[in-house]
Order: structure tokens, then C-alpha cells, then sequence
């Protein structure tokens, strides 16, 4: 309840502000101080509301839909805070805390410069208002409480002692096809709770818990990461609005660069630990699959980095005017923007569901229409102040640039970004008409615009500003050609690298990779905050180079361990030697032996059927190598126990029905219920059921009575042995309304470990790929997220006026 | 003409110009009719649900999983993957798969499962009763 009231209070004050900052910008006089108490409010209500929901995480308040949905009493500590943002109300909840911290930080930033805070926060006010919007209590609040609307929670999840309560039984319910039974939740229950004085706090004792795809390490930091990401996306917007606000282009440039430089660096972080988190855990066995939820936020990175490069030109060229490029950098920091409210709306409206891998619950369509508005309010923010200045901006800049200079470099290099993002763009986007592409589309298209940005990541930074003469050109490239070609040239030789673009890609990168190289040695004994950009292009390049070789030249295989026995892969003796419960029995490792030459590793790969969503998940295991991983991903595992079946034969039966097993009749008779049985039943007490079964064999009748004890929830098979045909029967499922029953049926001497006529095998299949240089790809993006701190850093000295 | 949108101009005009030609060539549309599946010779994913009672094999010589699939009107359909049966493919509710139909066969060069989120979406009964 406090909770919804913060988030209200929020709202108010955040919208206060916003018109502070207006009023201060038409020229008000005592509204500013106003605004910036509006501001530090909404802070405050949003901190306050976000401690209210961990605290609620912490102890577990499974009175709030969230908690109970996304949350469970059994995690680690790191996992349950993760919970925060497990689902679609939590991460709205921390993207707009973020928003509000970066918030605080630049109103501080643009406090310090003139006029600067006003029209900024503004802007920036407004974006983190319609944030506070979405998490109100009408839309997307965490702090609804579950009974609002009619819900069904698992019994297990339901405090025994209660479940006796009479007035209780109207709300049982139980699903046939699952066999689970259930206590609908509505305001109903609640008032009946309410009314013997329960609360639901103390009724319901478990939530559902967290989805195990999340429940590893990296879902504690990629998706905060990204949130600043994405927070940090609405500065650059703020900044390019100011400027037009004010129809004044030249300060803006300097102000927003460090901005949009670390904005810029966390999105491509989290990115890439999205990325990391897809090879290394949940086995895709690769970093990236143009899934649409990676693309959506790849798409607003790759237009940052584009201005990046267009707003340092501007930078650049300001020694009289404004500089170079004034309405392209304009467009493209508004662009960054709309893409991740784009992004939001194509991930969060349920718009995708058929086409990721990622999944997305309907948010219903108040949602959906809402994301709409906000996307669509704010391109008409955007480009309706850019169409009313238009006018002005076309008459007043205006210039030329010369073919080859540095301007013109980084702009067709910033074109190439874009032509990339544009791409990925209507790729992502073709689900909505109802189609989709195949990743040939992302990777045919990509694989030039890669060859593009190499080349000019390397010959940009030959060009010198202005103008390069054609000579001085070809002399300081020179070095770096013969080096590009001499190492493309062994890569090709000794890699067996032989497809033709690749080449190319490979040339291109390594050109880039020895100019910048080249470059950074003579700075490193200068000025080394210049540093940044060097580094950063490095990486791009060595990223590049990984790309080539994991992408191009991976290698993979299934193939089936037999326990105990060696089989060669990829050069490799594979052996699989058994498997381990880990965490506390809930998982299995299972242990496969590698040998290479006189080295020993041990790879386990892990599988466990998950409680949550009773599948079968697998874990890869992962030998990092500098030239290459060996990914070792689990597929099946097959105990040996009986030739083809591992649990024995199941036969389902209703009353009265017969089935042939094995050339006996096997027939269900009836069910065998105890006269206390019934009463038993609504008391909530055990209770035994039982299923005669006439076998008849070999010309002989025989019965058997396996049985089934029930109590509340609980349910445990008694098994009943026919020893003259060596046979167990267990009942595996019941369902008393049909009549009918799930038998399993099994050889007794399996179970009870006496000797057995065939010798069994146990046998792990596997799927074991080769990725060469993969480990390219994470140097050159740590190279990269380097490279834009050291820029940052350079350019927030550089952007104090 | 002003070198900027030369240089630019020209990249763009050639990407889109490939762009638009290759999202013909690659584009896969979503059919959820199973008839409409099997006279198709391109490419598409068909979304259907799986039919749990006629349980999924998987060949592990020739490392494929095969299982059948069923769509709104009820067409049933076998679908052969090239690959490993994917996580969460047991509690899938709907499936979507990727390929041609072939010879009888769907061959499914890609699988995506949906699992239920909410308990809400199945059919619960009294069983008090």
C-alpha cells in the first residue's frame, strides 16, 4: 500500500517538476528551486518505493502478485534480489529507479552550466514521468496485491495448517491434466481469510519462484546493467532537445559527448553479457542469434556509436559556428532514444511472441496501448521540434567536406553503423506484418558493413581534419597494409580460413588493428587520455577477427558416451565417468573426462528437471582456451537400466478396460477404496487407494493391489510385486473422476540390484563443439568498453565550459 | 553534389537496395494452417501444439527428434528436427517450427517452445465433487 502511495507521490512531483523546469524556461524567475525540489521528491518517493519492494523480496510478502510470481522463499540471497527485475513490473520498477539516479547526477552535471538545467531536465523530467506512469497502480504496479484478480496457487505453496478450514473448501480446485490441485485466489478467498483473521501473508508460505534459465550468476548483473543502459539513453535525447529549445547548436555537442560516450559503453556491456550469458549458460552454443530481444537493444547501441563519431566531427570543426553535422547529430541522439522506447515496445507488448526465445507474458492491452503513447508521443517530441527548426537548420549549415579528410571518414563510417542498424532493424521488426527473416538475412547483409567499418576504422585516423594530401596518405598507410596483409596472409595459410569475404573481412580488420596499434604506441609516451578512442578501435577490430573465426570455422558434433569407454572428438578423448547431484541434489553434473596429449580435464555439463516448469534443463561446460573453447553441451543420458526403457512400462487403464503386456492380459478391475476413505478425504488426513488388477498368463489368473496414499497434497506410490512373473506394478497416476490409472510396470530384479542377464549401459550423449578464437570476441569487447572510459573520462574534462 | 551524401547516400542506397532483395529471398511467413504448411514449397514456420499422447522419438544415430504436431483444425502433422529436442520441450503448450514440408514430413531446421506461464491458461476442475 505504501508502496502504490510513493509511486503516486512520484508521479505528482514528477510532473510538478516538469513544469517548474517550463515555467523556468519561459523565463520565471523563483520556479527553479521549485523545480529541483520536485525533482529530489520524485528521487526520494522512487528510492523509497524500490527499498519497499527488495524489502518485500527479503521477507518474502507473497501478499504482492509480484513477489508471489517471480519470487521463491528458497534462494540465495543474490538470485532473490534479482527477483526485483524477473518480471515485467520489476523491471519497469528499475529502469525507472535508475532514471532517477541518473537523473540526480545530471541535474547536478547541467546545474553547473548557464542555462543548461531547465531546458535539460525538462525534457529529462517528462521521459521519467511516463516511466512513473507505467508503474502506477493502474498499469504495471509491483505492489498489487494477488487477490485482485482471480488467480490459481498451487497447494504446495499453500501453509497446511490452514488448508483444514471449511469455509476454505469452495475455493479447491484441481486440474485434471496435471493432477495438482489448487486454491483459487480472489477478493472472495480474501475476505473469508480476512474474516478468521488470517492474513494472506501467513496463508500462502511459497511463491513460484524464479524461472531456472534466470537463476545463475549473470541474471544478477546483464539485466541491471542494461537498465542503466537504457536510463542513460533518455540524456542524449534531453541534451539534443535543449539545443533545439533554445535553437543554439554549438554547446550542446561538448556538454552531451560524455554522456553519450558512457551511455554508449554500459549498453554495449550489457550486451555483451547477454551475449556471454546465452554461450556460457544456457547452452545456444553460441554469443549471439539475432534473437529479437538482442537485437532490440543492439540496434539503439549501433546508432550511439554512429553519433559518437558524427558529434565528435562536430566537436571538431567548432572553431567558428556551430561545426559539421549539426542535423545529423540532432536526429541521431533523438534516434537513441526512440529505439529503446522502440525496443520496450516490441519486447514488453507481447507483439513477439512467436518469434524469440525469450518469453513474454501479454501485459494486456491498456499496456500495449500505453507503450504506443509513449513511443509515439515522443517521436512527435522529437522530430516535431526538429521539423519546427527545420527550416533554420538547412539555411544556416551548410558545408562541404573535402573526400578525403577525417570528416568525411567518420561519417560514412557512421553511415555504415547506421545502414547496419537499419538492417537489424526491420529484421527485428518483420514479426509484426506477420513474417520474420532467417539469420542468413543478419549475416549476409552484416558481413559487408563489417569490411566497410574496418577499413574505415583504419584509414579514418590516417586522414588528417580538413584535408589529406593523396601522398602523405599512401605513406603513413603503408606500414599497416603490408602488416595486414602479411598476417590476413598467414591466417589464411595456416587458419584455413578460405572463404572469400571472410578474407576480405579479416584484411580490413587487421588493417585496422595495426593503424590504430601503430597509432597507439607513438601516444603512449604523449597524452594518454587520447588513448580511448585507439583502444577501443582495437577491440572492435580484434572483436571482428574473433567473429571470423568462431562464426566461420565452429565445428560441432552429437555423439554418445558410453560410460567408462574413450571416443575421439575433434581430437579429443572424450570418457564419461558419472554423474554428481550438486546443489543440494537438485542438479546433476555429470563428469566427462578429456584428454589432449598428456593434459586431463574434467568438463561437467549439468541437467536437472526443473520443479518450475517441469522440463528438463541443460547446462554447457565450457574449456576456455586462448585459441579455442571446447563446448561441451548435454543432450540425453540413458541410466542403461532396461534395453530402452528407463522406468519400466507404463499402461494407462480406465475401470474395466484390458491391455496386452508382454503376452499377458492385464486387466483393471477396480478401484479399492477404504470406507474411511471418503472421510478421510475432506478431513485431510492419509488416505489409501487401491487398483485391483487381474493378470492372466500363461493360462493363470493372478491379482495384484498397487496402491496409492494420499494425504492433502502429498501423494506416494505402494507398489505391488507378482513375483512369479518377475513384475512390479506402481500406480504413477490416478484420476478418480475418469476411472482411470497410469500403471508403470517393471522387472523386480532392476530395482532391487540382484544380477541381471544383460549388461547394461550407461550412455550421456553430448553435443561437443570446436569454437576457434572465441575468446577474440570478449578481449576486443572488454578492449572496446576500456576504450569508451578512457573517451569519457577525456571528453567530461573537455566538456566543462 | 555535396561528398557526404555521396559517400552516405551511396551505402545506404546499396544496403537497402540488397536489404529489400535478400528479406524477399530469406522472409518466412507464419502459418498456422497445416494444409497451407504442406502445399508450401518455401520456407515457413508453422505454429501448431505438440501431441503429448503421441509421444516424440529421438534417433540417435542419426541425431534427429521427431514428434507430431497438430494445428487449430485439428490437421496433424509428423515434424522431423535436425538437432537436439530443446529445453522445456516437455511442458511446451505450443510450438513453433521452421522448414519445409517434405515427403510426409515436416523437416525442421529450427524449434521454438512457448510454455505456459499462468496457471490460469489451463482447464482446472472442482474436484471436491
Amino acid at each position: 500500500m505504501i508502496g502504490n502511495i510513493a509511486l503516486t507521490l512520484a508521479l505528482v512531483a514528477g510532473v510538478f517538476s516538469v513544469i517548474m523546469y517550463y515555467l523556468t524556461f519561459r523565463g520565471y524567475q523563483n520556479t527553479l528551486s521549485m523545480a529541483r525540489i520536485g525533482y529530489h521528491t520524485m528521487s526520494v518517493m522512487i528510492l523509497t518505493a524500490s527499498a519497499l519492494l527488495l524489502h518485500a523480496i527479503l521477507t518474502h510478502q507473497y501478499q504482492y502478485k509480484y513477489v508471489y510470481n517471480y519470487s521463491g522463499s528458497d534462494l540465495p540471497l543474490g538470485l532473490l534480489i534479482s527477483t526485483f527485475y524477473a518480471g515485467q513490473e520489476g523491471s519497469f520498477m528499475l529502469w525507472t529507479l535508475f532514471t532517477a539516479i541518473i537523473g540526480l547526477i545530471l541535474l547536478d552535471y547541467t546545474s553547473k552550466r548557464s542555462d543548461l538545467e531547465q531546458r535539460v531536465m525538462m525534457i529529462f523530467g517528462l521521459a521519467l514521468t511516463f516511466l512513473l506512469i507505467m508503474v502506477n497502480p493502474l498499469l504495471k504496479s509491483p505492489f498489487t496485491y494477488l487477490w485482485t484478480t482471480p488467480d490459481f496457487i498451487d497447494l504446495k505453496n499453500i501453509n497446511p495448517a490452514f488448508l483444514s478450514l471449511p469455509a476454505l473448501q469452495n475455493f479447491m480446485f484441481s486440474d485434471p491434466q496435471s493432477n495438482k490441485q489448487f486454491v483459487q485466489m480472489s477478493r472472495d478467498i480474501y475476505s473469508v481469510l480476512t474474516a478468521n483473521n488470517i492474513s494472506v501473508n501467513e496463508f500462502i508460505i511459497q511463491g513460484k519462484g524464479l524461472n531456472p534459465l534466470l537463476q545463475n550468476f549473470w541474471m544478477q548483473i546483464h539485466p541491471p546493467i542494461l537498465f542503466v543502459g537504457f536510463a542513460m539513453s533518455a540524456v542524449p535525447f534531453s541534451f539534443a532537445l535543449a539545443a533545439l529549445l533554445k535553437n543554439e547548436y554549438k554547446d550542446w555537442v561538448k556538454q552531451a559527448l560524455p554522456w553519450v560516450l558512457s551511455g554508449t559503453m554500459v549498453l554495449g556491456l550489457a550486451i555483451m553479457l547477454g551475449g556471454y550469458w546465452a554461450y556460457g549458460v544456457l547452452g545456444w552454443g553460441g554469443y549471439w542469434g539475432w534473437d529479437p530481444v538482442e537485437n532490440s537493444s543492439l540496434v539503439p547501441w549501433l546508432v550511439g556509436v554512429a553519433s559518437i563519431h558524427t558529434l565528435l566531427v562536430q566537436r571538431k570543426t567548432q572553431e567558428k559556428g556551430s561545426g559539421r553535422f549539426v542535423k545529423t547529430n540532432l536526429i541521431l541522439s533523438i534516434m537513441i532514444f526512440l529505439l529503446v522506447l522502440y525496443s520496450t515496445f516490441l519486447t514488453r507488448s507481447g507483439i513477439l511472441g512467436d518469434a524469440s526465445v525469450h518469453s513474454f507474458v501479454d501485459p494486456g492491452m491498456t499496456v500495449y496501448l500505453f507503450l504506443v503513447i509513449f513511443l509515439g508521443l515522443f517521436v512527435i517530441i522529437g522530430f516535431g521540434m526538429i521539423a519546427y527548426r527545420w527550416k533554420y537548420l538547412t539555411v544556416n549549415f551548410n558545408e562541404e567536406e573535402n573526400v578525403l579528410s577525417r570528416e568525411l571518414g567518420l561519417f560514412t563510417g557512421a553511415v555504415a553503423l547506421l545502414a547496419s542498424a537499419i538492417i537489424v532493424l526491420v529484421g527485428t521488426s518483420a514479426p509484426i506484418f506477420g513474417q520474420t527473416v532467417e539469420i542468413k538475412f543478419y549475416n549476409e547483409l552484416n558481413l559487408p558493413i563489417a569490411i566497410i567499418i574496418g577499413i574505415l576504422n583504419g584509414s579514418s585516423l590516417l586522414l588528417k581534419w580538413k584535408l589529406t594530401e593523396k601522398k602523405d596518405f599512401w605513406k603513413q598507410s603503408r606500414f599497416s597494409m603490408i602488416a595486414a596483409v602479411v598476417l590476413t596472409a598467414l591466417i589464411v595459410l595456416f587458419g584455413g580460413v578460405s572463404e572469400i569475404m571472410l578474407v576480405v573481412l579479416l584484411l580490413s580488420s587487421a588493417f585496422a588493428l595495426f593503424v590504430n596499434g601503430e597509432i597507439m604506441l607513438k601516444i603512449l609516451r604523449g597524452r594518454k587520455s587520447f588513448l580511448g578512442a585507439y583502444i577501443a578501435h582495437i577491440g572492435i577490430a580484434v572483436f571482428l577477427i574473433g567473429v571470423v573465426a568462431s562464426g566461420g570455422y565452429s565445428d560441432h558434433k552429437q555423439v554418445d558416451l558410453v560410460k567408462g569407454e574413450k571416443l575421439n572428438v575433434f581430437g579429443y578423448d572424450l570418457s564419461f565417468t558419472g554423474y554428481e547431484p550438486i546443489d543440494n541434489g537438485k542438479k546433476y553434473a555429470f563428469n566427462v573426462e578429456i584428454t589432449k596429449g598428456s593434459s586431463i580435464m574434467i568438463a561437467k555439463p549439468v541437467m536437472f528437471i526443473a520443479e518450475f516448469n517441469n522440463s528438463l534443463m541443460r547446462e554447457p561446460d565450457i574449456l576456455v582456451g586462448l585459441t579455442k573453447d571446447f563446448y561441451i553441451a548435454p543432450v540425453g543420458y540413458e541410466s542403461g537400466e532396461d534395453d530402452g526403457h528407463n522406468h519400466g512400462n507404463v499402461v494407462s487403464l480406465t475401470k474395466g478396460q484390458s491391455t496386452d503386456y508382454n503376452g499377458m492380459k492385464i486387466i483393471f478391475e477396480s478401484f479399492e477404496m477404504p470406507k474411511e476413505g471418503m472421510a478421510a478425504m475432506s478431513s485431510g488426513s492419509e488416505f489409501k487407494i487401491g487398483a485391483s488388477l487381474k493378470v492372466i498368463a500363461d493360462g493363470k489368473e493372478y491379482f495384484v493391489k498397487p496402491a496409492m496414499i494420499i494425504q492433502g497434497d502429498g501423494r506416494k506410490s505402494e507398489s505391488a510385486e507378482l513375483k512369479e512373473k518377475n513384475l512390479r506394478f506402481e500406480i504413477t497416476n490416478m484420476e478418480a473422476g475418469s476411472g482411470r490409472v497410469d500403471i508403470e510396470i517393471s522387472n523386480l530384479d532392476e530395482n532391487s540390484g540382484s544380477s541381471h542377464s544383460q549388461i547394461s549401459k550407461e550412455v550421456l550423449t553430448v553435443e561437443a563443439s570446436i569454437k576457434p578464437f572465441i575468446s577474440l570476441v570478449w578481449i576486443g569487447v572488454i578492449l572496446m568498453v576500456v576504450g569508451f572510459i578512457f573517451s569519457a573520462y577525456r571528453r567530461s574534462k573537455e566538456s566543462v565550459t | 553534389m555535396k561528398n557526404k551524401y555521396m559517400f552516405g547516400g551511396f551505402i545506404i542506397v546499396v544496403f537497402l537496395g540488397v536489404m529489400i532483395y535478400l528479406f524477399t529471398q530469406t522472409n518466412v511467413t507464419y502459418e498456422s494452417s497445416f494444409t497451407k504448411v504442406m502445399q508450401s514449397e518455401k520456407t515457413v514456420k508453422a505454429t501448431g501444439s505438440w501431441i503429448k499422447e503421441r509421444n516424440y522419438e529421438i534417433d540417435r544415430q542419426n541425431s534427429t527428434f521427431s514428434f507430431y504436431m497438430k494445428d487449430d483444425q485439428g490437421n496433424i502433422m509428423k515434424v522431423m528436427y535436425h538437432g537436439t529436442i530443446p529445453n522445456n520441450f516437455e511442458s511446451s503448450t505450443s510450438v513453433v517450427v521452421t522448414g519445409k514440408y517434405n515427403n510426409g514430413v515436416f523437416h525442421a531446421t529450427d524449434i521454438l517452445t512457448k510454455c505456459p506461464s499462468k496457471y490460469q491458461e489451463q482447464p482446472v476442475q472442482n474436484a471436491s465433487s
